[in-house]
């Protein structure tokens, strides 16, 4: 999901930056005031933590293996505004010093993965878990349900920034100047690969991940709900 | 996102080059050459410049002179070809001239005729409206990987985290980045090991719910350490004199070098920016 330079243009590039900037300094200030002095290594420790699941191959039938990109777990960890923070972090290290994702394309990676990924996954996890206890299943359930809607809408909003691209920006002769695909091609595409493949295994990492939890550290699960 | 292949060996096989890669990437910045000489504030705003540059441009030419400008500048700071060409090739550009061949036909450019392609009774059109725009985009996408890369390889990684207070960005986060960074190696020798005892106690074969199970369960497992690594951390930060506001050492220099160096990529930037508003 991860937007390379070059495929985004200028404009959108930079309404993209000016979006998430109000987001950065409103998760900067919630984040301050809702974790603990003690806690304070928490943030950097999620983005690492964030960066190495996309590492995790998770097998799947047929003798393949996907990454799960973890913004639903992490928020269900962290809260949504520390796992905002993370994301964006781990994506920042990811652009910069691993090559992946992209420099000008930083602030829309950033909205699809590090804002609207865990906000939806987040928000669904807790309207269908509700005051369910922490060991229940319900609570399986609605982060898996909650992992792969987030992942899904986060897919549709890539595809709408890379479709809208052709005509955003084209020569005077119709010629696509950056993403060549509109949003009958870039929209399902993207849509196509998450809804099929890649959005289950965010449900099966998410879910698993929050079981196996329940089960060993259940307070870390409470840890979590308390952001 | 999906492979073709064991995840225990993959696993494995992923993290070990990764971190490989890293160490050898670091060993570019420590050597002598153009680039490593410069102030780490200048490089990063110059570079920045060349990204805005290739981002603008609407020319295949001015993006093709970029990227020779940055083999040159890859050239003058001792960094092995082979290596840099390969490391900047592999997967995206690459990645991305496939996403992108679909384009170079009259199906989604149409426009005038270039090469006319038969393929089981059927006439594939190449436009050359079409070669444009993938030529632009390949173009594009290499130029600014290449760019980035670059700019990675041959600057220190905890100087380049740390040049970004000068875009006011606040300390903690500057904190926050470094600190994660370096989690991120130690994350990925425990998930190595965890491997690795895996692989010597079951092999490398398992069924996929099995290993859906093993995986889930590492990565639950890290979430534990990490969580009561955390209180550790902070408690060795509060050892060494942490107040609750964090203090980083500012040790960058600027010399004239690097003056001259801002100076003439900024000559350069506006200059490509008339052009381009001039093209088309």
């Amino acid at each position: 999901m991860h937007i390379p330079d070059g495929y985004l243009g200028p404009e959108t590039c930079g309404v993209f930056y000016a979006v998430m900037l109000p987001i950065w300094v409103r998760a900067s200030k919630i984040v301050k005031k809702t974790l603990k002095a003690k806690q304070v290594p928490i943030l950097a420790i999620g983005a690492a933590f964030n960066f190495v699941i996309m590492m995790f191959n998770v097998p799947i039938p047929g003798g393949t293996t996907g990454h799960a990109v973890g913004g639903t777990l992490v928020a269900i960890l962290l809260g949504p505004w520390a796992a905002s923070i993370a994301t964006t972090i781990a994506l920042l290290v990811q652009a910069l010093l691993f090559g992946d994702g992209g420099i000008t394309t930083f602030g829309a990676n950033c909205f699809n993965m590090a804002f609207v990924l865990p906000f939806v996954g987040y928000y669904i996890y807790k309207a269908i878990s509700r005051n369910a206890p922490i060991g229940s299943n319900k609570r399986v359930i609605a982060a898996g349900i909650g992992s792969y809607v987030g992942i899904n809408i986060a897919a549709a909003f890539a595809g709408l920034e890379l479709g809208i691209q052709p005509l955003l920006h084209k020569t005077a002769t119709g010629q696509a100047l950056y993403c060549p695909y509109g949003l009958n091609v870039a929209l399902p595409a993207m849509l196509g690969g998450h809804l099929l493949a890649f959005g289950w295994v965010e449900v099966i990492a998410t879910a698993l991940v929050i079981k196996y939890l329940q089960k060993r550290s259940p307070e870390l699960l409470e840890e979590g709900r308390k952001n | 996102m999906l492979r073709d292949n064991n995840f225990v060996e993959r696993s494995i096989a992923g993290t070990v080059s990764l971190l490989k890669e890293s160490v050898f990437a670091d060993e570019y910045a420590a050597k002598d050459g153009f680039l490593q000489s410069l102030d780490p504030r200048i490089k990063v705003v110059t570079f920045i410049m060349f990204m805005a540059a290739i981002l603008f441009t609407k020319s295949t030419a001015v993006c093709l002179y970029l990227y020779a400008l940055c083999l040159a500048l890859a050239f003058f700071s001792n960094v092995n070809m082979g290596f840099f060409l390969k490391r900047t090739w592999i997967f995206i550009p690459i990645f991305s001239f496939f996403i992108a061949i679909p384009a170079l036909f009259s199906t989604f450019t149409p426009g005038e005729n270039l090469f006319i392609i038969n393929l089981l009774g059927r006439k594939l059109i190449i436009t050359s409206q079409g070669l444009y725009t993938v030529t632009l985009l390949v173009m594009r996408v290499i130029a600014s990987v290449s760019f980035v890369v670059l700019l990675n390889i041959t600057t220190k990684h905890f100087a380049l985290l740390k040049v970004l207070r000068i875009f006011w960005i606040p300390q903690i986060f500057v904190m926050t980045i470094g600190m994660s960074y370096r989690y991120i190696y130690l994350f990925l020798e425990i998930v190595e090991n965890t491997y690795l005892a895996i692989k010597s106690r079951v092999g490398t074969r398992l069924d996929y719910k099995k290993g859906q199970h093993v995986t889930a369960w590492n990565i639950s497992f890290l979430w534990q350490r990490s969580y009561y690594l955390s209180e550790a951390v902070y408690s060795a930060m509060l050892s060494r004199g942490y107040t609750g506001e964090p203090v980083l050492l500012d040790d960058f220099k600027t010399k004239l070098r690097d003056w001259v160096w801002l100076f003439l990529t900024l000559t350069f930037f506006v200059i490509l920016l008339y052009a381009n508003a001039k093209l088309i």
